[in-house]
């Protein structure tokens, strides 16, 4: 049976990906040009690589067509319900550091925790005649932490797909859910993350789908034992 | 059109409900789905089924009945008071069962008479219920979230520990979480760096000033042109939020607070209950408890058997519409909800009616009947 690696087809990620994989003595080579979407490993017939954008890995890895993926936690457990499940966190890479945080406005000084907020969301229907507006590409993270951690129901998703940071500026939205990573971005817009406001805190991972076949399958061992030992 | 997975009764309930002078309604499936996500909040978007109009409006499949039926008596104008009826397929992603599924029910708008209302939206569950089933053992479970709100007001709390409580009635592992910090408080509260300066700074204290450099930085931040909260409303709340660090509840309020929820009695004693537990403990909540008195009085006036129903103080629902009652009917000895419904004074004003409706029902969940049904047959 062949196992599929699924990495990213491009930037950071798919260099800092395939750096590992080189010192865990799986030399990642491309079939055909440089720019070809699939790859194999030298010295490793069983195994082939597949190139893929960081959101379709872990959607892949989720529906098991692949074996393992190198994404970032945060697109897996954003994608998938049931996600540990699904799949299995084999080893953490490293790189691609980021947290999704809540982020709220500065000058909110009376908001630094969770508990802060779900007061304030409250009663922003009375006071405002409307939800609490949280702008996020993050829906699954977002609702299991305000309602399953924190007990918060009432808010409203604003969908943003960029410049998220913006958005209680603009007026779409009163607070955020967003990935960061320095803080810089949010510090400039005058946000600041909440005290116990990290949802999560995500690097690139080598995820496995956990599939029946695998039991027992002598190299999905040994490939997870090689990347750890490579870290 | 008939249905023809129509539970076999519905004709028979609709005639019941012809009997009890309701206005049969029907309303499209097809609804938008911002009033539901308003009103349930982000959580629900999981378990409905959601879709676009052409123009990029949000619709969803008729989750429940309230809502749409108060929209439709909203749009039409329709005087109060009135009773509506409904019957019909809703459809919700649940735990267990199918995920299109019939719920009929009464909605009571406009009644003034709270009370009186209150017992018959409760008897007339209990009847349909009881012609359906008629060798059942009803048993109904009953909450008030106005008695709780009394208790929580008259034990002195500051503003903002009395909203966080009664945010959190109905849900019972966030009540215990929030007395358990009352009574043993961890930490102080968070605050930021730019409050501790300000606290040194003297501007704390003086609201007027505090307001004034809020909107002054907002100014100078560019913020201010969009904020949704405003100077004042963080001041406020600033200021809420430092009496919530510093209150401690004494162990005797703590143990008033624990006495109360822990109430589970016949309806019938609760009254009497009530009144003791206040006296006995000092608080001022006769206005709550009369209504409670009198809802009980008119409960039996309706004819419900009242040694079916118990008062339970803890009982309620976490959705920020429903005032005071609330309400269950099981089948004895099985767990299945068979009907629920309260009192929702809120709602109608959330939906945009521009005078307060004071609303009161109940819907029924057919599928369950169904079942119940098969049951006690299948036992005889």
């Amino acid at each position: 049976m062949t196992i599929t690696i699924a990495l990213p087809s491009k930037g950071r990620m798919k260099d800092d990906a395939s750096a590992i994989f080189e010192r865990a003595g799986m030399k990642i080579v491309a079939v055909g040009s440089d720019r070809s979407y699939r790859g194999r490993v030298e010295g490793w017939e069983d195994v082939e690589v597949a190139f893929l954008s960081a959101s379709e890995i872990s959607r892949e890895v989720g529906s098991g067509a692949v074996d393992f993926g190198v994404t970032g936690e945060d697109l897996v457990r954003e994608s998938l319900a049931d996600v540990d499940a699904r799949v299995e966190f084999s080893a953490r890479l490293g790189f691609g550091h980021a947290d999704v945080v809540v982020a709220v406005p500065e000058i909110w000084y009376d908001v630094d925790t969770m508990a802060d907020l779900g007061d304030v969301a409250a009663d922003f229907r009375a006071r405002h005649g409307r939800r609490l507006a949280i702008a996020t590409k993050y829906w699954r993270l977002t609702q299991q932490f305000f309602s399953g951690s924190h007990g918060i129901q009432l808010y409203r998703i604003v969908e943003s797909l960029g410049a998220t940071e913006g958005a209680p500026a603009s007026g779409s939205a009163d607070i955020i859910v967003d990935i960061t990573s320095t803080g810089s971005t949010l510090k400039a817009n005058h946000l600041k993350i909440l005290s116990d406001g990290v949802i999560l805190r995500s690097e690139a991972c080598l995820v496995r789908a956990r599939k029946a076949t695998h039991e027992g399958n002598p190299v999905i061992d040994r490939i997870v034992a090689a990347v750890r030992a490579a870290l | 059109m008939p249905l023809i997975n129509l539970p076999a009764f519905a004709g028979d309930l609709l005639a019941d409900f012809e009997r009890l002078k309701t206005l049969r309604v029907d309303t499209p499936v097809i609804q938008p789905a911002e009033p539901f996500l308003d009103m349930a909040g982000e959580d629900l978007r999981r378990r409905i089924f959601m879709t676009e109009s052409e123009t990029g409006e949000s619709l969803c499949l008729r989750p429940e009945f309230t809502i749409p039926v108060c929209l439709r008596h909203i749009e039409t104008a329709t005087g109060t008071p009135q009773r509506y009826a409904y019957l019909g397929e809703v459809f919700r992603q649940r735990r267990d069962g199918s995920s299109e599924f019939y719920q009929a029910g009464i909605e009571d708008l406009g009644d003034p008479d709270t009370a009186g209302a209150d017992a018959r939206a409760i008897g007339d569950a209990m009847l349909v219920l009881a012609h359906r089933l008629p060798d059942a053992r009803l048993k109904v479970t009953l909450g008030d979230q106005s008695v709780f709100e009394a208790v929580v007001a008259a034990c002195g709390l500051p503003a903002g520990w009395q909203k966080r409580l009664i945010h959190a009635f109905g849900d019972q592992k966030q009540l215990q979480k929030l007395l358990g910090e009352l009574a043993d408080p961890k930490s102080p509260g968070v605050f930021g760096p730019e409050v501790e300066r300000l606290a040194i700074m003297g501007i704390l204290e003086d609201e007027e000033r505090l307001v004034a450099h809020i909107a002054g930085t907002m100014e100078a931040t560019g913020y201010s042109t969009n904020a949704s909260r405003s100077p004042r409303d963080i001041a406020r709340r600033l200021k809420e939020k430092l009496e919530l660090a510093t209150t401690r509840l004494d162990k005797a309020a703590l143990s008033v607070m624990r006495e109360f929820l822990a109430f589970d009695l016949a309806l019938a004693d609760a009254p009497a209950a009530l009144h003791q537990f206040a006296g006995r403990s000092g608080l001022k909540i006769e206005d709550a408890l009369s209504l409670f008195d009198a809802r009980v009085a008119a409960i039996a006036k309706v004819g419900a058997d009242p040694g079916v129903i118990r008062y339970r103080a803890a009982f309620g629902r976490p959705l920020d519409y429903y005032t005071s009652l609330v309400f269950e009917v099981e089948v004895e000895g099985t767990p299945a909800v068979l009907a629920g419904g309260g009192r929702f004074d809120r709602l109608l004003t959330l939906l945009g009616a521009r005078e307060h409706i004071p609303a009161v029902g109940f819907s029924l969940w057919l599928d369950r009947i169904e079942r119940a049904i098969a049951l006690a047959g299948s036992a005889k």
